[in-house]
């Protein structure tokens, strides 16, 4: 397997607090990595430094073999990687749909403006996360957050990244949903989909992942199958105290 | 429309032509700033770069029309982007102060920089016109109103209208979407710029003359964001609506607020907007069309 994602010696601070500290991984192609580790690790500010929504300290990014650490946000998205939020942001005056579309879209005026809009394909991926038709004509407003997680979802996969950088996806769902979002993601992993998932909920996690890398003050722990760094007694300490 | 001058009088015949001018400075502030959210203070400085220009072409050149207007159109494209390139990469408030710095830079340099060229603080007058008289200038500013307004319809109505719609909502996710949304504002930079290129370039020759005080001038500026918001942004439709409801608006009160104390009134539809009517008076046209078309659905229905 070939090295997709390579970080290589990545730090970033914010005033005094070092969040990221000489953090180095590798996620080759077709793995599934889960990131763990207590609030504030600085699990979301790698997703972050990966995506160019800030700018490391020192450090290496390559994808594909390609060092990216110069390229603006929507150029390494244009490469294959993509994220989900936190905290999801919607357009919140857009329908559901309309949502999809913008992932969708080309980042080149002239077939921004000429060409139609696919809409076979939106409701297609739409349906693929699990929104039926009367929710795909919906504003953001109307859905719950399962459902706001799932457009989440829905526009990144409209990106068709070959990685996806996922933040907390399951955080304030039901089990019905937690569920369909694994089958989901299960089933996009049959096809080669390649992700690094951050999350709190271990349990759900576990099934869905290769590999996990365990953070904690911004510097890796330890990392494994989920078995060994869930076991691991640093880690336990890390996310129980001491 | 098209019938008016047949039934109303010259004088006004002559606010419907102002109305027409600022529904297309209306539609060309809206472009950029109902569609991204980037507030522009600095529109009269577009409508100035191409005013003076053409002016000053005839004025002291006596070029031709058609090819000052045009030349002043892509000098408004060039300067405007130009000066506004570095203003696109600041945010909210800042675009929006950084424009209004453009237009007071431009308001002073117009008056005290070579004077003899631009006519220093009184401008320039006796500047030839494209046609004579209220009815050819009502054909042709309506003509031009509603041909801009047609072709920036058309524009976003295909995907690039959502692309800019989306900056407005979360410029950050849209780039993590892939698409540089710089050269997304550029763009819509440009078509504003040259919306206010034509609509500047026209106003000044319907005018004849051109002055600092007039163009620079604060209360012009809030007319044409009043105006965009009043009718609704975000929309074709609502800046023009929005035009002639302020323009009649302004002439009706008239006789009771004299002077620039009418401005005051802005102040009024402010308050008002921001508590009934947030999206404008287009939201009303809107909702009346959802609710026809919605009794119709349901008949079907039945």
């Amino acid at each position: 397997m070939t090295d997709l994602l390579e970080v290589r010696d990545l730090t970033k601070t914010f005033g005094g607090l070092s969040a990221v500290k000489n953090l180095s991984f590798c996620v080759s192609e077709g793995e599934t990595v889960g990131l763990i580790g207590p609030n504030g690790a600085g699990k979301t500010t790698i997703f972050n430094l990966i995506m160019n929504e800030f700018r490391p300290d020192s450090g290496e990014i390559f994808f594909k073999g390609e060092a990216i650490s110069r390229y603006p946000t929507h150029e390494r998205v244009k490469l294959g990687i993509a994220r989900t939020y936190q905290v999801p942001r919607p357009f919140s005056e857009m329908t559901v749909g309309e949502n999809i579309r913008v992932g969708m879209l080309p980042d080149n005026l002239w077939k921004m403006v000429t060409e139609e809009t696919e809409e076979a394909l939106e409701i297609e991926i739409g349906r693929s996360v699990g929104f039926d038709d009367h929710q795909i004509a919906q504003q953001p407003s109307e859905l719950a957050m399962g459902d706001l997680r799932r457009l989440e979802l829905a526009r990144t996969l409209a990106i068709q990244p070959s990685l996806l950088l996922l933040d907390e996806v399951f955080a304030g769902l039901t089990l019905g949903e937690i569920d369909q979002i694994s089958e989901l993601l299960v089933e996009r992993k049959k096809y080669g989909l390649t992700y690094v998932m951050v999350s709190h909920d271990l349990r759900s996690m576990a099934p869905l992942v290769d590999r996990v890398i365990a953070v904690s003050f911004g510097e890796i722990i330890t990392e494994g199958t989920f078995d060994e760094v869930v076991n691991n007694k640093i880690v336990q300490e890390a996310y129980l105290g001491q | 429309m098209c019938l008016l001058p047949l039934v109303v009088s010259t004088g006004t015949l002559r606010i419907f032509i102002f109305a027409n001018f600022l529904a297309i400075f209306a539609m060309s502030w809206d472009i950029l700033s109902g569609r991204t959210g980037y507030i522009s203070f600095g529109h009269p400085f577009l409508i100035g770069i191409a005013g003076y220009t053409t002016a000053m072409l005839t004025y002291h050149l006596g070029w031709p029309l058609y090819t000052t207007i045009p030349i002043a159109v892509v000098a408004t494209m060039i300067g405007g982007t130009l000066f506004f390139l570095p203003a696109l990469r600041t945010r909210g408030t800042y675009f929006a102060l950084v424009t209004l710095a453009f237009m007071e830079v431009m308001y002073h340099s117009m008056q005290v920089v070579q004077p003899k060229l631009t006519g220093g603080t009184r401008g320039l007058s006796g500047l030839p016109t494209l046609v004579s008289g209220a009815i050819p200038n009502y054909y042709l500013s309506f003509l031009v109103m509603f041909a801009i307004g047609v072709g920036l319809w058309l524009l976003i109505r295909t995907r690039l209208g959502i692309a800019l719609d989306a900056i407005r909502m979360d410029e950050d996710a849209v780039r993590s979407s892939g698409l540089n949304t710089t050269r997304l504002k550029l763009f819509a930079f440009m078509v504003s710029a040259m919306v206010a290129g034509i609509g500047g370039a026209l106003y000044i020759h319907y005018l004849g003359s051109i002055a600092p005080r007039g163009i620079f001038e604060i209360n012009f500026l809030f007319t044409i964001l009043v105006a965009a918001l009043l009718g609704g942004a975000g929309s074709i439709v609502g800046p023009i609506i929005g035009a002639f409801f302020l323009t009649f608006l302004l002439e009706l009160l008239r006789p009771y607020i004299p002077g620039a104390a009418r401005y005051l009134i802005y102040g009024v539809i402010a308050l008002v907007l921001y508590y009934y009517a947030p999206k404008g008076i287009y939201s009303f046209v809107e909702l009346l069309r959802i609710r026809l078309t919605g009794l119709s659905q349901a008949k079907k229905n039945d």
